[in-house]
């Protein structure tokens, strides 16, 4: 096996236990980007649902959206996880899935930020375009489709790509609820260190390894900021 | 309840004094980056790049058992919260000051020059009050958010909100309607901040800020 050979290869280049300890946090590091692809995906979908509501000319549902949006923006990411990692498999009495438990909290959260920043990318565009389209006859879900949503996806580009950072910083909060990825693996190994796996070597070297995925996607971000515009800041961005 | 009151003042005490310092440790960083000194410029840089591209947990569990297995040393827990709460904030309080310095015009510093007022002068006198009062909305939604973040202060066992609600989930075993009442505290907390923050935006900057 692939795996196999690479453990090899990292245990004869670093020895007996930082070789296999690199391996195994490499190896759960394509768990953090399962979930993280997940969480995007997923919580772009959702976003797109609550973006479309949030601009419907319909008040109740603008309404709906917008304390959607408020109400996950507001809720911390570690709330969102104890509730359906511990909370829902208790209040409904059996086990559910880590994968599916981290996605939805994941999911939840980054859709009401993706939501977000989509929102301020469609209402960047002038009135006029709308006004345009309608003079055309185009109705809405055609204004929108034809009209609106290729000038927005240009402006929302460059802060959806920034949001993926936060999702990765965020997926290292699921070991809370046992999910298995590189925080998980990590804190395990520094719990227990053997030679070579003490805290102040071993998360330097997982912090390594979260600045190895976030960054590209930050300079990535930042240069399509540069080439495409953007919106104006709506959502703040940590984690 | 009373447990929860307590975590909840401790997390809000916590936040501000790292959102305090943080501030000042940020002012700093993003003021050699501003003045352009050469090396420390992009020891500061890489500091903000690095923290901001990794999560404030790995963070927080380097500072509470790297160190203090190194060197021997055991502040209390809060303390080493503390410290890595201060680190995280300065990085994202730091990249928002510094687009916030992009913002005053270089006029402003040439005029500063031509009237002979000094490089450290200008910055107080003149750049960061002009930055501040652009930048306040974005440090403020920062600011929230951060304090959102704070509960994983509770993994190194530090009496914080979280920490009260996991105690009390440990007795009561009903996990959903803790965490659920936890959730609406935090944001009942951070709607009280956002109030707070923007009664202060239109005190101190109303004039200022058109929006």
């Amino acid at each position: 096996m692939a795996g196999g050979a690479v453990k090899d290869l990292l245990v004869a280049m670093f020895g007996e236990p930082q070789g296999v300890v690199l391996f195994q946090l490499l190896f759960a590091t394509q768990f953090t980007i399962y979930l993280s692809l997940i969480a995007f995906i997923g919580g772009g979908i959702v976003a797109a649902c609550i973006t479309i509501l949030r601009i419907l000319p319909s008040r109740p549902a603008r309404i709906i959206a917008q304390c959607y949006i408020w109400f996950f923006q507001s809720a911390p990411l570690l709330m969102l996880l104890f509730l359906f990692g511990l909370g829902v498999p208790r209040l409904i009495g059996f086990d559910v899935n880590i994968w599916i438990a981290a996605s939805m909290a994941l999911t939840l959260y980054s859709s009401a930020y993706l939501a977000e920043v989509w929102r301020g990318a469609i209402q960047s565009q002038p009135v006029g375009q709308w006004e345009g389209a309608q003079a055309l006859g185009l109705r809405f879900m055609q204004t929108l489709r034809l009209v609106i949503l290729p000038q927005a996806f240009r402006v929302s580009l460059a802060p959806t790509v920034g949001f993926l950072v936060q999702i990765i910083k965020g997926t290292s909060l699921a070991y809370i609820i046992g999910f298995s990825d590189l925080m998980s693996i990590g804190k395990r190994w520094a719990n227990a260190p053997v030679e070579g796996t003490e805290p102040f070597v071993i998360y330097p070297l997982m912090a390594l390894i979260y600045f190895a995925l976030c960054f590209p996607l930050s300079r990535l971000a930042l240069r399509l900021e540069k080439r495409l515009g953007t919106v104006p800041k709506t959502a703040p961005v940590a984690a | 309840m009373l447990l929860l009151l307590e975590g909840a003042a401790f997390s809000i005490a916590l936040t501000l004094a790292a959102a305090v310092l943080g501030f000042v440790f940020a002012l700093g960083l993003s003021g050699v980056r501003f003045a352009q000194i050469r090396y420390l410029q992009s020891v500061a840089t890489c500091y903000v790049e690095f923290i901001r591209n990794t999560p404030l947990i790995v963070q927080l569990f380097f500072v509470a058992f790297g160190p203090p297995l190194l060197l021997g040393y055991q502040w209390p827990f809060w303390a080493h919260a503390l410290l890595a709460l201060i680190l995280n904030f300065s990085a994202y309080f730091s990249e928002i000051l510094r687009s916030g310095y992009g913002t005053v015009s270089d006029g402003q510093r040439e005029a500063a020059a031509a009237l002979g007022i000094g490089k450290v002068l200008t910055f107080f006198k003149i750049v960061l009050p002009q930055a501040i009062a652009k930048m306040y909305p974005s440090l403020a939604s920062q600011f929230i958010f951060l304090f959102l973040t704070t509960g994983v202060i509770a993994e190194i066992g530090v009496n914080d909100l979280t920490q009260a609600g996991k105690f009390i989930d440990s007795r009561t075993f009903r996990t959903f309607e803790v965490f659920f009442t936890l959730t609406v505290i935090y944001i009942a907390i951070s709607l009280c901040f956002k109030l707070l923050l923007a009664g202060l935006q239109r005190y101190f900057f109303g004039w200022q800020v058109a929006r």
